[in-house]
């Protein structure tokens, strides 16, 4: 504990050595508040001395020790609760917004997302269609009770790593946990609960509609991504290689050279129009996920 | 006594972390003039004592409003010393203070209502 400051030159020198090892951004800060302060607890108190003002300083805006706890606690809180995320207001002028698609982080992963759903959408539409068939196949049997159970304990596993793909890669907020299961009712109720659950007839839905959804989410990406690149391409194909536009039969199509700058400026366009697509489908489907895996439920 | 006294100061020291922004938004959403730091805490001192606080937990709070952008700030010379740094609420400040004022007033009414039962 040091002595109580005579003068606001010692006050900071007190604050100062009380802040030692913290950020030097927050000592200058904290600098500046309390000659700030304190200039104006001066200017307001002319009769007053320093030392008087000082001790009374310590009451209201607090000693030089108890104003570094503040600082550094009270920066830390609410730098973590009042610092903004750093994104940005969308802009209102819709050319920038045109562009900013390409500084969102979500248009790539969505972009990833549509060509890997080719590949879930088979894997799910399989997996589905083989389950059904063989829980008929089995139902006569006596495997056939069992089979049924297991597979429908599957899809709703596949239908929560489903969730998780969408939410890493859509960024739609879907469970980190199985759905809730009662664990007091014997088991025999929790595996009708399963069946009579509607979630489950919905995820089985949706690993069968992700086979035609996928393959058209991918043929829309590959397709939008094919037509901008090539149209950037024409123009140094023809001037370099003398590669044509377009071939017909025997007839090769060249476009004139005037055109090649257009063409460049289009295919460019055509990849921003290729990711706000790519959003813009990311998002629809990470609706139509939440509201087939999750949503019918509650 | 003095175990009881730590976890009211615990307990008035988190209540004060949550309003304190609120609070000096709602002072400088009433303020017909640009303020500076000791003008607000003179305020805030002089209206209730709500901010049992020292006055130096203001200044951290004024700057990370203002670094959200609720608040707008200039720095004016002064005669007494050190230029002041004068804080005036922005619209989209406007614009939070009134969802706060919400989001405080359905709290207020629901730990109320708890305490009574």
């Amino acid at each position: 504990m040091n002595s109580t400051p005579q003068t606001i030159g010692e006050y900071l020198d007190q604050l100062r050595a009380a802040l030692a090892g913290a950020d030097p951004a927050m000592i200058q800060d904290a600098l500046y508040d309390a000659e700030e302060h304190l200039r104006s607890e001066l200017a307001d108190n002319p009769g007053m001395s320093e030392a008087e003002l000082l001790a009374k300083i310590s009451g209201s805006y607090g000693a030089p020790e108890e104003v570094a706890e503040i600082y550094r606690n009270q920066e830390v809180t609410v730098t973590r609760a009042l610092r903004p995320p750093p994104r940005r207001e969308p802009s209102s002028n819709p050319i920038t917004r045109f562009f900013a698609v390409a500084g969102d982080p979500h248009a790539y992963a969505a972009m990833f997302y549509l060509l890997l759903s080719l590949a879930t959408g088979i894997f799910y539409f399989t997996w589905a269609i083989a389950g059904i068939a063989l829980s008929m196949a089995f139902a006569l049997s006596l495997v056939g009770i069992p089979f049924l159970i297991l597979f429908f304990g599957s899809v709703r596993m596949l239908s929560l790593l489903e969730g998780r793909i969408v939410e890493g890669m859509l960024g739609v907020r879907m469970p980190r946990r199985p759905p809730y299961a009662d664990r007091d009712l014997p088991l025999g109720k929790r595996i009708v609960a399963m069946f009579t659950d509607p979630r489950s007839w919905s995820s089985l839905f949706y690993m069968l509609v992700m086979l035609p959804l996928g393959i058209i989410y991918f043929v829309l990406l590959v397709v939008s991504t094919a037509v901008p690149v090539a149209l950037m391409a024409a123009p140094f194909a023809q001037a370099i290689w003398r590669l044509p536009v377009a071939q017909i039969g025997d007839i090769d199509f060249y476009a004139p050279a005037w055109t090649w700058p257009i063409e460049f400026v289009v295919g460019f366009l055509g990849l921003f129009v290729m990711l706000h697509v790519a959003r813009g489908i990311g998002r629809m489907h990470g609706a139509v996920a939440k509201s087939l895996l999750v949503k019918i439920a509650a | 006594m003095s175990d009881t006294e730590t976890h009211l100061k615990k307990f008035e020291k988190e209540l004060a972390a949550g309003t304190v922004s609120l609070v000096l938004l709602a002072v400088l959403a009433a303020a017909r003039e640009p303020l500076y730091g000791y003008q607000i805490a003179k305020r805030l001192e002089q209206e209730a004592g709500v901010l049992a606080g020292k006055q130096s937990a203001l200044y951290p709070v004024l700057r990370n409003l203002s670094a959200a952008e609720l608040l707008d700030t200039h720095v004016e010379p002064s005669v007494a010393g050190p230029p002041r740094r004068y804080y005036r609420i922005t619209p989209l400040g406007r614009k939070v203070l009134r969802e706060w004022i919400e989001a405080w007033t359905a709290t207020r009414r629901s730990v109320d209502s708890i305490i009574k039962t």
